[in-house]
């Protein structure tokens, strides 16, 4: 070992004493000869026979020692760049085919590392968890409510912190101008679960978080920077929220959040008035908890569960039955997405395989004239696995360039993507080029040069010696095998992407045509925050809205406009449960779930959604007269199958009895072809209807749709300007197009058509380069025999048949192969996430298609090649004999 | 001529080593002497080409079995010798013994009918 590296060190040394010897050796062993009485020549030339040559020996000698592996392997690396430098179209082929797997797979693998592997920025996050109720009859997770959560606090838990939080959003008054806010109330150790420190002041205290505390908050960094000037006086300060004068106590750490939205404000969940405090049908809080060190998700599962039994049973009122689900804290982030990003793991490292496959088909192209280089190293001392390292070295000095330019260009491509699609992912903004992601880059460039090198290298290493005594003739039917089967795998591979691809597109088709039982064409939707001043009481609010929509409804251009709590497509979800008649459950963990739209009379002239039986709502139903809902046909259908609901009673327990009047078509509230674990019943009851318990704050998830055939831009404004003439301080917010939120809704499909899309067409582009280089290499390979053909009278249309007719059948071996493997693997990968709707995962259309695409490209892919073998002229193919 | 085992080189790699110890353990050698003393003993079978010899004896160094060193022949010509260190003597030992256990066990296997 060291005797290795000091003659490493002193290389030239030991060379001269090598050489001394071996000539020490060689001149003793002649002498001995010439002692025999041959001649001085004789002697030396019988001697190089016998013991060999000095510069075979030399090189065995010096080829076994393992200094000699580093600097044999430095003399193949420069040996390897300057064979590259001499076939400047070769290597920049193969480098660019590299950079564009390698670039693509680095790009995805950075997505999936920032989305999916990162951990979360919190203190030992692996012990952060979220806790859920599970209704285990209605299979859906839910919140708790804040009444559970403080019964939980009292118990012994498995946790070392828990907190509790509920988003909501604030009107801010003052200071600065008017703006809608989100935040979220939280229980005092809320920061500290997390393990994450205020940038100034404190959390709250557990005085300041109770019914009666005083009015405190804390704010988000940017707040604090647009609001105060980033001034550590903001401290002791006070804003006003809702029309509440709230104190400063704290400031976030820049960047904070939990969940995919950011929070600019915080207050104490303790604050709540006692009503919704004590309200255990409320399921509105999230918990979120940090669990002991040591305690394992199933027995904090366990311990819990056992908790929320006892509370059931001492409290009759409580929603019986909800069992404790207990997740790691990335799970609900990210959960959605897991499986499209997998899905577009699995397609772009289909993509890799077929750069790979092209690559390696071009070095086995290169390596059958290289065959006589190589019988020649081979004679000089070379042993074969001194061959095989060099065109590895080779390979892999291809795949390190590709990686390094993949990288440049996935960062490139990361950054356009991430333009228009971060939107769509959580954790968007986590995603860069890292150090892991760097690792991940090097060790595949490493690991795919092996890869596509080994095959060709062994390939052509083998059998040296009879191409020498043939003169240069490689064994070429044998290398045609491969690389015929190459072909074959690249075009079945990009058939499956293709397929793949296909099928999201067709099912974004369907997504479009999809009847939404509402017309969102022409609509508008918006939120408004109404003056604190003017809602003190129900009728407040009543009287608010009514004004508002007054004002809204002269703009115009405007043909009609409502509000509702339930905007479709919007994630919105009040589902509550309810019984028929006089089906009441045992307990309202039992009770079926509407979804609720509270709304005024003119939502279903607006919406475009058709009346089916009775009446809709109308101004006519007020506190003061008899409570009545509508249904839609789906709940219609299920609770009243074959008998006319209107006249029947629907109960929405703590709400009332509602008297059914009307009967209008169901609308596609969740994302079409979405498959959601929740109600698809709905119900629509008049918000002139609603208590005045829930309508002092019920503005918060109240939208405004309104129908105009008007461009939003030119509308916008006057709808401004008649929210602020209803009340100076209103705030306008979340503003959007009905067809933009449809759209929207379309995301999770949209998102991995367009990667699986630009995917298949590079892999479409690199098998239509490795058909053309196949067929092209083949005809210059065949020039000579297709010229003894046309010497023997073949025609130009057998030459045709010939070539395009190897062309074709690799193609057609390819296409069969791709269509079971994508009747396979397409089911497969859409499995990890349910993307399709409204076609099968082996819809022949779809497969069809593709395969029609794909033999378009692969003609002309032989065009080219095939006009040149007609063109041979036998006179001239066999002259070069 | 003596016949020639059709490729030297094939001799099994330890068992090169061992006669290389061998040859060694009577005196210090330079190549050439090893490769002419090896012949001799061997009758001609064995015939070294100077590659694998000093493949050999390079190893053998860098397993501290044997030293070289520089010094003039009977011929005044300069040539390494190589000799024998006393781990190499006791490996040659082990190696000796290893060998006739080896050569009795297939003897018997060849000679039982």
């Amino acid at each position: 070992m060291f005797g290795g590296l000091r003659s490493l060190f002193r290389k030239k040394r030991g060379e001269k004493e090598l050489d001394e010897e071996l000539r020490g050796f060689l001149d003793m062993a002649a002498e001995e000869k010439m002692k025999q009485g041959t001649s001085r020549e004789e002697a030396l030339r019988s001697v190089r026979l016998e013991r060999g040559s000095l510069e075979i020996s030399r090189e065995v000698v010096r080829s076994s020692s393992w200094e000699s592996i580093v600097e044999t392997s430095w003399q193949d690396l420069r040996f390897a760049a300057r064979t590259l430098r001499k076939s400047p179209g070769f290597a920049s082929i193969a480098i660019l085919t590299l950079a564009l797997g390698i670039g693509a797979n680095t790009a995805i693998f950075s997505v999936v590392q920032g989305v999916l592997l990162a951990p979360l920025p919190y203190h030992e996050p692996d012990r952060l968890v979220v806790v859920l109720l599970n209704n285990l009859r209605l299979k859906s997770p839910t919140y708790l409510s804040y009444r559970d959560f403080m019964d939980w606090e009292r118990a012994a838990l498995p946790f070392e912190k828990m907190s509790a939080f509920a988003w909501r959003s604030f009107d801010l008054s003052s200071p600065g101008n008017p703006e809608h806010l989100e935040g979220s109330e939280i229980s005092s150790s809320f920061f500290s679960t997390f393990g994450v420190g205020l940038a100034l002041g404190r959390e709250f205290s557990t005085e300041e978080d109770r019914n009666g505390g005083a009015p405190v908050t804390i704010i988000s960094n940017g707040l604090w920077r647009d609001r105060f000037g980033g001034n550590a006086s903001a401290l002791g300060k006070s804003i006003v929220l809702n029309g509440v004068e709230t104190t400063v106590v704290g400031v976030l750490q820049p960047g904070f959040r939990f969940g995919t939205d950011y929070a600019d404000v915080y207050i104490p969940i303790g604050q709540r008035k006692l009503a919704d405090a004590n309200d255990r049908l409320a399921h509105d809080v999230e918990c979120v908890a940090r669990l002991k060190p040591g305690v394992s998700l199933s027995q904090a599962n366990a311990q819990m569960n056992a908790i929320q039994e006892n509370i059931d049973r001492l409290n009759s009122e409580s929603e019986q039955g909800l069992g404790i689900k207990i997740l790691p804290a990335k799970e609900p982030l990210v959960g959605d997405v897991r499986g499209t990003l997998l899905l577009l793991l699995g397609a772009v490292g289909v993509v890799l395989l077929i750069a790979c496959a092209n690559v390696a088909n071009l070095l086995l192209a290169r390596s059958a004239p290289r065959t006589h280089e190589f019988s020649i190293r081979a004679a000089l001392g070379a042993g074969r696995g001194r061959i095989v390292r060099q065109l590895i070295t080779e390979s892999v000095l291809l795949s390190v360039l590709g990686g390094v330019l993949g990288l440049a260009a996935a960062e490139w491509g990361l950054k356009a993507a991430l333009a228009t699609l971060a939107a769509d992912l959580p954790r968007g903004d986590n995603i860069h080029l890292n150090a892991s992601v760097l690792f991940f880059a090097m060790g595949l460039s490493l690991g795919v040069g092996i890869l596509f090198g080994l095959a060709p290298a062994l390939r052509s290493s083998k059998d040296l010696q009879p191409t020498l005594k043939e003169g240069g003739r490689g064994s070429t039917g044998r290398h045609h095998r491969t690389q015929s089967a190459l072909v074959v795998v690249q075009i079945a591979l990009t058939l499956v992407l293709l397929a793949g691809a296909g099928l999201l597109f067709r099912t974004i088709q369907h997504l479009w045509k999809a009847d939404l039982g509402f017309e969102s064409q022409h609509v508008l939707t918006f939120q408004v925050g109404l003056s604190p001043s003017a809602i003190k009481t129900g009728a407040d609010v009543r009287y608010a809205y009514q004004r508002l929509l007054d004002r809204i409804r002269q703009i115009p251009g405007v043909q009609g406009a409502e509000i509702t709590t339930e905007v479709p497509m919007t994630h919105q979800m009040n589902a509550i449960p309810f019984w028929v008649d006089s089906h009441r459950p045992a307990s309202v963990a039992e009770a079926p779930r509407t979804l609720g739209f509270i709304t005024g009379p003119d939502f279903i002239q607006v919406m475009n959604i058709p009346l089916i039986r009775g009446r809709f709502i109308s101004q006519q139903d007020t506190v003061n007269s008899p409570l009545v809902a509508v249904i839609d046909t789906e709940l219609a259908r299920t609770y009243f199958p074959g008998k006319d609901p209107i006249g029947r009673t629907i109960t929405f327990p703590q709400v009332g009895d509602y008297r059914i009047i009307g009967v209008v078509g169901h609308v596609q509230h969740w994302q079409v072809g979405y498959s959601s674990p929740f109600t698809q019943n709905q119900s629509f009851v008049s918000i002139y209807q609603i208590q005045d318990r829930w309508m002092t704050s019920i503005d918060t998830w109240t939208w405004v749709v309104l129908r105009t055939p008007l461009e939003a831009s030119i509308v916008l404004p006057e709808i401004r300007k008649a929210v602020h003439a209803a009340g100076s301080d209103q705030t306008i917010y979340h503003t959007q197009t009905m067809p933009e939120i449809v759209s929207e809704s379309m995301a999770p499909q949209r998102f991995p058509l367009i990667v699986v899309g630009s995917f298949a067409t590079l892999a479409l582009l690199l098998a239509s380069i490795g058909i053309y280089a196949l067929i092209s290499y083949s005809v210059t390979q065949r020039v000579h025999e297709i010229g003894i053909r046309m010497a023997l009278g073949a025609e130009k249309r057998d030459v045709f048949r010939m070539v395009a007719g190897q062309g074709l059948t690799l193609t057609f071996a390819g296409l069969a192969i791709g269509v079971t493997a994508a009747l396979i693997l397409t089911r497969l990968l859409l499995s990890f996430a349910s993307l399709l709707y409204g076609v099968g995962a082996s819809d022949p259309a779809t497969l069809a298609s593709v395969s029609a695409v794909l033999i378009a490209v692969a003609v002309v892919a032989c065009y080219l090649p095939v006009r040149r073998a007609m063109r041979v002229d036998p006179i001239v193919a066999l002259r070069y004999e | 001529m003596p016949s020639m085992p059709e490729k030297p080189g094939d001799l099994v790699q330890g068992t090169l080593d061992m006669l290389i110890l061998k040859t060694l353990a009577l005196q210090p050698m330079h190549g050439y002497g090893v490769a002419v003393r090896l012949e001799q003993m061997s009758q001609g079978v064995f015939r070294l080409n100077a590659g694998s010899l000093f493949v050999a004896f390079q190893r053998l160094q860098r397993a501290g079995l044997i030293k070289s060193e520089w010094k003039a022949t009977e011929n005044s010509r300069r040539a390494k010798y190589y000799a024998l260190t006393d781990q190499g003597r006791k490996r040659l030992n082990s190696e000796k013994r290893e060998w006739g256990k080896q050569v009795a066990a297939i003897a018997r296997i060849l000679e039982a009918s």
